[in-house]
């Protein structure tokens, strides 16, 4: 048990301390995030070999100078660790090396507490219905988000050296008229909204508008895109989540339409991987095809916009996908042979004095997807929202010398072929992931066709 | 010529430059495509997903242009 809940912790730190790295990197400053990673290894590597020293010298003591030497070798590692660590800490942030040092105590803790508390009379009272923890996580992420307000507070008073105080300035400006000389005050172009491309106004644009000031309509304006993918997201669980809820003999409406959804990507989905891979990547490339359709459909809606018309968000899920490809890749083909296959698999001499033209070649592709996937779902969504917004516009300046509070709804036509483009994109977004996934995973049909698949974008 | 005027200039006829060649590569799909439905019309449905489907593609090229477009717009005064 104490071992199991060790690797545990070791495993849980390093992702924890992976996450307060990039936050600290963010945030901070490269140094704290580097210096927070340094820790974080560094405190990790120390509790695996006291536990190699521990277990040597307490285990069950078959070959006692084996074990003994390993011992020895692990009390080494740690002097040694030591000396680097001491070596490197005057180049490195002591903060955040004292942060990430102490990561894995704190989640060593954390896991201890919550374990105690798991087994509690109150858990099982909490737990018994299904809002109270729902009631209760709200009211966390109220809390954080009140309490990283009040901390990050004299950070957003310093002059214009975090973007968040340049935002407020740039949202409480930009929602009134517009000067020459204060745009040269504020930042790039691109975040002010009369220099950027013009869009709809949005509930969460008008909300963020109401609050321009504050920690939280800062957040809203500059974040409005992920406070809509959320939104998105939150509506899809709360569909799925209720029709998987149904258990039903004969399935009614609802239960039916659900039912044909995920049928149909299911087929779909095995249809291009097979029925030995198909069935393990169906959930997640069913919710992506789901998913990025109800963002783009999202942008339909009046007062709403699509997150996807954001490169951030298209950015987000082309990456998600390659890396989940590559790692699948590494999981199911070992780390040799997934590099065999990025060198496009050398069997024979000319093969492999192909290798170092094939491996730039591959690398530089699997590069390219990404890329590839996210302009294009982003350009095509973009594209249909400066549609709708020109002739919207046209529409409203058709009228304008009449005075009347509306415009002719010109850019009527143009929301069907958005009806049509968000369906499609979101295909061929997910289509083109399953693919990805096809080229990666070991195929039994011969490797002559793979050049040829690979030049598919 | 400064780089507003270049900019003025050249970003409108990269689109329409992306534009020729995704337009010729639509063609040749659909060209493709009725072609295998005369062949055989029973297979119609599956021909044409499969066209709409490259069609995305061969469209995207001239997106990542209109992209391009909206990205450097603003630096056009």
């Amino acid at each position: 048990m104490g071992l199991e809940f060790l690797a545990r912790v070791r495993h849980t730190a390093a992702i924890a301390g992976f996450v307060a790295a990039l936050f600290a990197a963010t945030y901070a400053s490269y140094a704290v995030g580097i210096g927070v990673a340094v820790g974080v290894g560094w405190s990790i590597a120390n509790l695996a070999m006291l536990q190699t020293i521990v277990l040597a010298m307490t285990g069950p003591g078959g070959g006692r100078s084996r074990v003994t030497l390993r011992a020895a070798l692990a009390m080494a590692g740690t002097a040694g660790l030591l000396a680097v660590a001491a070596w490197l800490l005057p180049h490195l942030s002591l903060a955040g090396v004292a942060i990430g040092f102490t990561l894995p105590f704190a989640v060593m803790l954390l896991k201890a507490v919550s374990s105690v508390l798991l087994g509690s009379g109150a858990w099982r009272r909490l737990t018994a219905s299904r809002w109270r923890p729902a009631l209760l996580v709200a009211l966390a992420l109220v809390a954080a988000f009140a309490i990283t307000d009040v901390v990050t507070r004299p950070l957003r008073a310093a002059p214009a050296t975090s973007s968040t105080a340049t935002l407020a300035q740039a949202g409480g400006e930009g929602a009134g008229t517009k000067a020459g000389g204060e745009h040269s005050a504020n930042a790039e172009a691109g975040e002010q909204e009369e220099q950027g491309p013009p869009e709809f106004p949005t509930a969460v644009g008008v909300l963020a508008r109401l609050g321009h000031g504050t920690a939280w309509g800062a957040f809203l304006h500059h974040d409005e895109a992920i406070v809509y993918s959320l939104l998105v997201a939150l509506l899809l669980c709360i569909v799925f989540v209720t029709a998987a809820a149904r258990s039903e003999k004969v399935p009614g409406g609802f239960t039916n339409v659900i039912e044909y959804l995920v049928e149909t990507l299911h087929d779909f989905v095995c249809d291009i991987l097979g029925p030995k891979y198909g069935p393990r990547f169906v959930p997640f490339l069913g919710s992506l095809f789901l998913y990025i359709w109800c963002m783009n459909l999202f942008g339909i809606i009046p007062f709403m916009k699509s997150p996807t018309s954001s490169l951030n968000v298209t950015l987000a899920l082309a990456l998600t996908v390659v890396l989940y490809v590559h790692f699948t890749a590494i999981k199911e083909l070992g780390f040799i042979g997934w590099l065999d296959h990025l060198a496009g698999s050398p069997r024979s001499v000319v093969d492999w004095c192909l290798v170092p033209l094939m491996f730039p070649i591959h690398v530089i592709g699997e590069l390219a997807k990404p890329v590839s996937l996210s302009c294009r779902l982003f350009g095509n969504i973009f594209g249909e929202d400066m549609l709708l917004v020109g002739f919207a516009s046209l529409g409203v300046t058709a009228l304008a010398a009449t005075h009347l509070p509306f415009g002719i709804p010109l850019h009527f036509p143009f929301l069907f072929l958005a009806l049509m483009t968000s369906t499609i994109q979101a295909l061929v977004f997910t289509m083109l992931s399953t693919i990805y996934f096809l080229l990666m995973l070991p195929h039994d049909h011969g490797h002559g066709h793979e050049e040829g698949a690979h030049h598919a974008h | 010529m400064n780089y507003q005027a270049a900019l003025g200039l050249a970003l409108p006829l990269g689109v329409g430059l992306a534009a020729v060649g995704s337009g010729i590569g639509l063609g040749m799909i659909g060209n493709g495509a009725m072609q295998a439905i005369g062949r055989q019309p029973e297979a119609t449905a599956r021909i044409q997903t499969a066209m709409i489907i490259i069609g995305a593609f061969a469209e995207a090229l001239t997106i990542y242009a209109f992209v391009t477009v909206f990205l450097l717009s603003s630096k056009i005064s």
